[in-house]
């Protein structure tokens, strides 16, 4: 198949030919058909005159004689564009009156019916000429009667004018036809193709078909087709990864158990040590368990059900004796500034980015720190944020700390780094946005989800 | 703490013999079972001071197993364990009446602070009296004992201490307290509360029993630590 770049331009290449064609003999036929009867009719005038002409001429004892009285001939010769010349030559070709040097009747040509037509040049002018044969006096007399082609040009032009101008505006409107029909035949093709770069990567729900045009309509079908492969596709990472989070953390629950079960023992101190060890590599392969199974949730493909309200103050509040609890355990006052955000969203989700912050806040948190938990409008946007008074986040790693895998050289705990790129993919599912800066007074680190407002969430 | 008999009903072997030991090692009685089915049977013949179940088993699952057990009106406190964190599964949970659950992987001194403290719940209640450590409340006659000697209490300072021993080491939102407490319409600012609190504080906190503020968000009644009973902090997971 050839490359079509534009449909337009190839429309307007396989018009335009066919129809400059058209139009050049249109024009060509009107210029000649128009021409020909204004121009007979400036001849028959030259003939009226040639033989208004003839009957000035007097036969006497054989000899031709021509009188014009000189009001007479001004008055022949008076054209307003133009002027008029004549010769009268006696049947012996001896020119009897005018002007002898208007050019002759072309070799070869002869004059029928007494009448003949020609152009010529007299006096460097293009002129018309028409010679008559005429009677006079037993013989005939050749009376030429020219004019120079001034109204003949004039007139042509307004033909040209009259018959090429319109044809060159028909075929601009044409092709202006053929420009815009085509914009405008193909605009429920631009709407689709507007429909599908507006969603987003997530977005796999099929296209509606019945809104496509009828010619479009197989290409809608073949890319629903493919999205519901891909929709497919995703279900089964989705099952998959399910049953592999549960496949995996039975036996890890298990190693967990065990290990702090035999460290309830009294054990030599060497074993301790790596009992504990042991221990804690169960420990963080669990939560690195559940955050790849969080990571893998948020792929592209999982599109949050926009139809679901989520109360962010909600998320907090339900899961607040957790967090208390755990902050406790490290002696560290975990507090909330809690007013109604409402977002569309999908629940699980949040509270898995929530819970990051809120781990990480804890984490990086020395004994008798604060943390605090705070949802709300600000800016009227809906927000979910963590502040800590811990180390804080250099600004310079603010950026770095989202990438998978990613640990601030140096910092304490046992992270895997995955908990930040976490939240960012969540945040990227809401369309919201993930910001780091200093908490109050400069000190620590305050990790801000800003969402969309309901209005501008709802699609 | 009372010892109890306690059932599990976990499909992993090994998961399941460590919840045993370290719940044997807490001094409670422990029978395991690998299936819904069999867990219904056993709960029929047997009396459970607890139930710790795990919703992903072969055959019938763990919600149907709960759903089943509310049926029949037991009023075992069970206790969930969910490999599915998704929130429906929690909210399913407690909805057909899970009195608590945990998250697979958990770590095993949280699963026993849980235990603990569903216990003492279900125990703090016997009749019509709620104990927590040295303190009493006889909800009908309307009288409070701490360490034998009867206590002085205002009608708000009572209902106030209601809401905190029903949510005993769980946080109670100052909301919650205000909607418990407020009677028929009445408006009360949640500064009142905090003087009903400091009040309640002033008259527990000599006897060990501690009322923690959450701060933004309302109060927690701690595990009372007075008696030398020995504790498992919940440690992070």
């Amino acid at each position: 198949m050839r490359a079509v770049s534009s449909l337009r331009v190839h429309l307007l290449r396989l018009l335009l030919p066919p129809v400059a064609l058209l139009l050049g003999i249109g024009a060509v036929a009107a210029y000649f058909l128009s021409l020909e009867p204004a121009s007979d009719a400036y001849d028959q005038a030259l003939v009226d005159i040639g033989l208004a002409l003839r009957e000035r001429v007097r036969v006497s004892s054989g000899s031709y004689t021509f009188d014009l009285p000189g009001a007479a001939e001004r008055a022949l010769r008076t054209d307003q564009f133009d002027t008029i010349y004549y010769s009268v030559r006696a049947p012996d070709g001896a020119a009897i009156a005018g002007d002898p040097e208007l050019p002759a009747i072309p070799a070869g040509r002869t004059a029928e019916n007494g009448v003949l037509a020609y152009d010529g040049l007299y006096r460097q002018q293009r002129v018309r000429v028409m010679a008559m044969l005429l009677p006079c006096d037993g013989g005939s007399c050749t009376i030429y009667v020219a004019e120079t082609t001034r109204k003949r040009t004039a007139l042509a032009r307004t033909i040209v004018l009259s018959s090429v101008v319109p044809a060159l505006l028909t075929a601009l409107l044409a092709l202006s036809i053929v420009w815009f029909g085509v914009k405008r035949g193909l605009a429920p093709l631009e709407a689709l193709s507007a429909e599908i770069r507006a969603r987003s990567a997530r977005d796999l729900r099929p296209i509606d078909v019945a809104h496509s045009p009828d010619e479009a309509k197989p290409l809608v079908q073949g890319l629903n087709q493919l999205l519901g492969q891909v929709t497919e596709a995703n279900r089964n990472q989705q099952r998959f990864l399910t049953n592999a989070a549960h496949q995996l953390r039975t036996p890890l629950a298990g190693l967990q158990a065990h290990t702090e079960l035999a460290l309830t023992h009294p054990v030599p101190d060497a074993v301790r040590g790596q009992l504990e060890q042991v221990h804690g590599a169960a420990v963080r392969t669990a939560r690195l368990a559940s955050q790849l199974l969080a990571l893998a949730r948020v792929e592209p493909g999982r599109k949050p059900d926009a139809s679901a309200r989520v109360n962010l103050r909600r998320i907090a509040e339900e899961s607040a004796d957790e967090w208390v609890r755990r902050a406790l355990a490290k002696d560290i006052d975990f507090g909330f500034e809690l007013a109604d955000a409402e977002i569309t969203g999908e629940e699980f989700l949040l509270r898995e980015a929530y819970g990051n912050l809120a781990h990480n806040a804890l984490e990086y948190t020395s004994r008798g720190g604060h943390v605090t938990a705070r949802t709300g409008i600000r800016n009227g946007r809906p927000i979910l944020e963590i502040e800590d008074d811990g180390p804080g986040i250099p600004a310079a790693e603010r950026e770095r700390v989202l990438e998978r895998f990613y640990r601030i050289p140096g910092s304490p705990g046992s992270g895997s780094g995955l908990g930040l790129a976490i939240v960012r993919e969540i945040a990227l599912a809401h369309g919201a946005e993930l910001l780091f800066d200093a908490g109050a007074d400069g000190r620590g680190c305050r990790a801000t989800l800003a969402f969309l407002p309901l209005s501008q969430a709802s699609p | 703490m009372r010892s109890v008999r306690i059932l599990i009903v976990e499909d992993d072997a090994s998961l399941a013999a460590g919840v045993a030991q370290i719940l044997q090692g807490d001094g409670h009685a422990v029978d395991t079972m690998k299936s819904g089915e069999q867990a219904l049977v056993a709960t029929g013949l047997e009396h459970f001071g607890l139930v710790i179940l795990d919703i992903g088993l072969p055959g019938i699952d763990g919600f149907e197993v709960l759903r089943r057990l509310r049926s029949t009106d037991h009023r075992v406190p069970v206790l969930v364990l969910t490999a599915r964190d998704q929130l429906e599964d929690r909210v399913h949970g407690l909805d057909v009446g899970a009195d608590d659950y945990m998250v697979k992987p958990f770590a095993m001194p949280e699963l026993v602070a849980r235990v603990r403290a569903l216990l003492r719940r279900a125990q703090a209640r016997t009749g019509p009296k709620i104990t927590h450590g040295p303190l009493t409340l006889d909800t009908v006659a309307r009288r409070a004992y701490l360490g034998g000697q009867p206590l002085d209490l205002a009608g708000r300072e009572w209902a106030v201490l209601e809401v905190l021993l029903a949510r005993v080491e769980r946080i109670a939102s100052k909301e919650s307290i205000i909607q418990s407490v407020a009677s028929w319409g009445e408006e009360l600012s949640p500064n009142a509360i905090e003087v009903y609190v400091s009040r309640l504080r002033a008259k527990l906190e000599p006897a060990g029993i501690r009322i923690r503020t959450v701060r933004g968000f309302g109060y927690m009644l701690e595990e009372f630590k007075g008696t030398g009973e020995p504790s498992l902090a919940p440690q992070e997971s």
